[in-house]
């Protein structure tokens, strides 16, 4: 016994001292000497929720790898960060030759993070790489109009689709990363996955998986050398331990802040909090897929009376947060102002009565993810007894969010479901997931529009297409086709010293950040 | 020994088979992966055409069998998000665990025997209550509670030590603290009632009338007799531990298994899951294995059964 007693503490401290040297290493002595305010200025470390699934472009589509890799990767188009606009990037000029046919200019003398050139091949590879079956690339789907890339000159790539594709520029916007041909057929994409090489501001140094992700700038930048030398990403998934971490100084910023949170930190000596109107959406889903009430417009114009959007975004969310009125955000660039039902709970009961409903007798259900958007299921609570206040009683369900995503798309929702869409800067890509028959994430149909919709998005002229959208929304908004909410505010905390705006499209690209 | 050690294996690999059925069927129940990885205005067509890709529009049973085969060859597949190899991710993973797992449980030893014996041999005394009260207080204690409070003290306040990640020594002082205290608790409590019931025996008794040193009564003759309940409550623990703590891996963000295998369950990434649950049930079964095992060699009455 005694023996098997001294082997095990031996092979215990063996284990201990092993994973101390292997496995987990590489992190520097840590942060943990407290003091950051003594660090020199030209590092950055990021409070990160989860890791990237992969460090391959153009694969996973997730807002946590997207964010990362885009500060080593460039797209061909950008947005701007504030406005949300088209602006070029690798591109510089894009054009429609016809319908069917897109028209890039690339620019010049960029290089990837190997020497190697920037050209046409590479955008040719990076969609190719997307539409190959082989690849089970998850964007694939949003491509599938792409019939062929065609490399006219080093400079001039040329987009076949098999229909008039007007979301295109969007598509290449959100979707596309440049990858490097060279690199990814030498060393295969399983490397190329874990050491990524692109064209963008940050260099890959180093990924420890569920740890961190270290960069360090591309000196040799095409749009300049980058302020911030050294980037990390660190893993921390609890909010309360990135809480902490930004408190003791281990960590210079990290978003998603409970709006019940904000206090503590406009509290704490160098700290502030950032605070942008994002493009992603909230709203309350009318279901008309289901077999219920809410297929009666009256019912439905009801509930947009009764449901008091004002009051929620005071109570619950404590004013963070945009109101909307109709189908799409002011960020979007088909918005037209439409009309606001307001809050009018005698028009609600009316209505209802009209409808030939007694608003005593009826029950609605509710469902909601928790946690996936700000208050998410306390906002459901609020709405819900904000109709019960005109008699209605609603039965509110707490969905996981891979079960409540589930039921949406396999069309088991009941009557009302709470749910975000974006980023949401395009009216083509909102209205028609939102409000067509193909599409439930708002569960709303109705044969006029749906036939409207498929007319708009067809249309090539821009100025016809503009009014071909601001006359959907006024539709959708007499049709109450959902029950409008709010822009969700991305809240960020952020080290006083930083040069930080926090972005309409939710990324972080370091190469815009700075230390005072 | 030979027999019992086959037959005590063959119930290792029931047990692994089992814990891999359960699991494959619990998370099918869960739902179909492709939805949370496909871009979510995804066409129907679309999302069809994956399910077929990924074989989850087979019926179950087919696709249980297509799973069992590849596992029983040690082929958990790819993972959905980065197409990796699944089992290679978990077992990337297995050291951080390892190292978290086994120092929780040195520092529990090293904190609870002593503390027990001395319960057990200074019964109803001051000492002794003091300590069933803690011990009470350390089981009762939730370990996310635990590590947000030490995190809050020691990191956000004092900022004497990180509030997470792996990597040094350092970073492992507060997530072995959290994951002790549950430990201790139990062993503390276990060592002092096995100690308690072997005092009680004559040949105690015996000793103590024929003048042997208190020291040498305790260490030899009584700690001796009450380690063998103890070394199945470690095994037990060790296994639970090496499973990966999912929530104190999560507090501390921890690059652990547990914090792997929940972070997947959320993803619907099942061939992780799958590989995951693989690896601890095989961990946990081994461990008792060989806990059964060493019984056997120290007591051939269990071997003779």
């Amino acid at each position: 016994m005694k023996r098997f007693l001294i082997m095990f503490f031996a092979m215990s401290m063996l284990f201990i001292f092993a994973g101390c040297t292997e496995g987990t290493s590489g992190q520097d002595e840590p942060s943990s000497d407290g003091n950051n305010d003594q660090k020199a200025k030209d590092s950055l470390v990021i409070g990160f929720e989860a890791d990237a699934g992969t460090l391959i472009a153009n694969l996973d589509v997730n807002y946590t790898t997207d964010t990362q890799i885009r500060n080593i990767y460039d797209s061909l188009i950008e947005r701007d960060g504030q406005t949300g606009e088209y602006i070029p990037s690798l591109a510089t000029d894009w054009e429609n030759v016809d319908e069917l046919t897109w028209r890039l200019t690339l620019k010049e003398g960029v290089k990837f993070h190997n020497g190697a050139d920037f050209n046409a091949e590479s955008v040719k590879f990076s969609i190719d790489y997307i539409l190959d079956e082989a690849n089970q690339s998850f964007y694939r789907s949003r491509w599938a109009n792409v019939e062929e890339v065609k490399v006219l000159s080093p400079t001039e790539v040329e987009i076949k689709t098999s229909v008039p594709f007007p979301s295109l520029v969007q598509r290449i916007t959100e979707d596309l990363l440049i990858m490097e041909p060279g690199y990814v057929e030498e060393v295969g994409t399983d490397v190329a996955a874990k050491e990524p090489v692109g064209t963008g501001a940050y260099k890959f140094v180093e990924w420890s998986r569920d740890n961190f992700l270290k960069l360090e700038a591309n000196e040799d930048y095409w749009q300049g050398e980058p302020a911030i030398k050294e980037v990390e990403f660190r893993y921390i998934p609890e909010f309360s331990s990135r809480m902490s971490a930004f408190l003791g100084g281990e960590i210079d910023f990290f978003k998603n802040i409970p709006v019940d949170s904000v206090a503590e930190i406009k509290n704490t000596d160098n700290a502030k909090i950032g605070e942008v109107s994002s493009a992603r959406i909230n709203y309350l889903a009318l279901n008309t897929f289901h077999d219920g009430p809410l297929q009666d417009v009256n019912v439905r114009k009801a509930l947009n009376y009764a449901v008091n959007v004002d009051e929620l975004l005071e109570s619950i969310l404590n004013g963070y947060g945009t109101k909307m009125t109709g189908p799409l955000a002011v960020i979007n660039s088909s918005y037209v102002e439409t009309d606001d039902y307001g809050y009018d709970p005698d028009k609600a009961v009316e209505l209802l009565e009209e409808a030939g409903y007694d608003p005593e007798e009826l029950t609605l259900t509710l469902d909601t993810p928790n946690g996936r958007y700000p208050m998410d299921s306390q906002v459901a609570q609020g709405i819900a007894s904000q109709l019960q206040k005109i008699g209605v009683q609603v039965d509110v369900k707490v969905n996981e969010w891979g079960n409540h995503l589930e039921k949406i798309q396999n069309r088991e929702m009941g009557d009302m479901y709470i749910l975000g869409w974006g980023p949401a800067f395009d009216p083509q890509s909102t209205i028609e997931n939102l409000f067509t028959e193909g599409a439930p994430y708002s569960s709303f149909y109705d044969e006029k529009i749906e036939a409207k919709i498929q007319e708009t998005n067809a249309i090539f002229n821009e100025e016809d297409r503009f009014e071909g959208y601001a006359e959907l929304q006024h539709d959708l908004v007499e049709q109450s086709a959902w029950v409008p909410l709010w822009q969700q505010a991305d809240l960020y905390a952020i080290k006083e010293d930083l040069n930080f705006e926090p972005r309409v499209d939710e990324k972080m690209q370091v190469f815009e950040m700075s230390w005072k | 020994m030979l027999d019992f050690i086959i037959k005590r294996f063959f119930q290792v690999i029931v047990v692994v088979l089992l814990a891999l059925t359960v699991v494959f069927f619990l998370i099918r129940i869960s739902g179909d992966p492709t939805t949370l990885f496909l871009p979510p205005d995804a066409p129907k067509d679309q999302i069809e055409e994956y399910k077929e890709l990924l074989g989850y529009n087979r019926p179950l049973i087919v696709q249980y069998g297509d799973f069992m085969f590849h596992a029983v060859q040690g082929d958990f597949g790819e993972s959905l998000r980065s197409q990796e190899d699944a089992l290679g991710i978990v077992l990337s993973r297995i050291p951080a665990t390892f190292q978290l797992a086994i120092s929780a449980l040195l520092i529990a030893l090293i904190i609870a025997i002593p503390l027990g014996v001395l319960s057990a041999y200074k019964r109803n005394t001051v000492f002794d209550k003091v300590g069933v009260a803690l011990t009470i207080v350390g089981q009762a204690i939730p370990s996310f509670w635990l590590g947000l409070i030490l995190i809050y003290f020691f990191a956000a306040q004092l900022k004497i030590l990180p509030s997470g990640g792996g990597g040094t020594a350092i970073h492992l002082i507060l997530p072995t603290l959290t994951l002790a205290a549950y430990s201790v608790a139990r062993f503390t409590r276990f060592t002092r009632s096995a100690m308690l019931d072997v005092l009680r025996k004559d040949y105690i008794r015996t000793s103590k009338a024929s003048g042997v040193p208190t020291f040498r009564l305790i260490m030899r003759y009584a700690l001796r007799n009450s380690l063998i309940p103890i070394i199945t409550l470690v095994a037990l623990d060790l296994g639970v531990l090496l499973g990966g703590a999912v929530i104190t891996e999560v507090v501390f963000s921890w690059p652990g298994v547990g914090r792997l295998l929940m972070q997947s369950l959320m993803n619907r990434d099942f061939p992780i899951v799958l590989a995951g649950v693989f690896i601890i049930a095989l961990i946990y079964a081994l461990v008792n294995f060989i806990a059964d095992v060493l019984y056997a060699y120290v007591n051939p009455q269990i071997r003779v059964k």
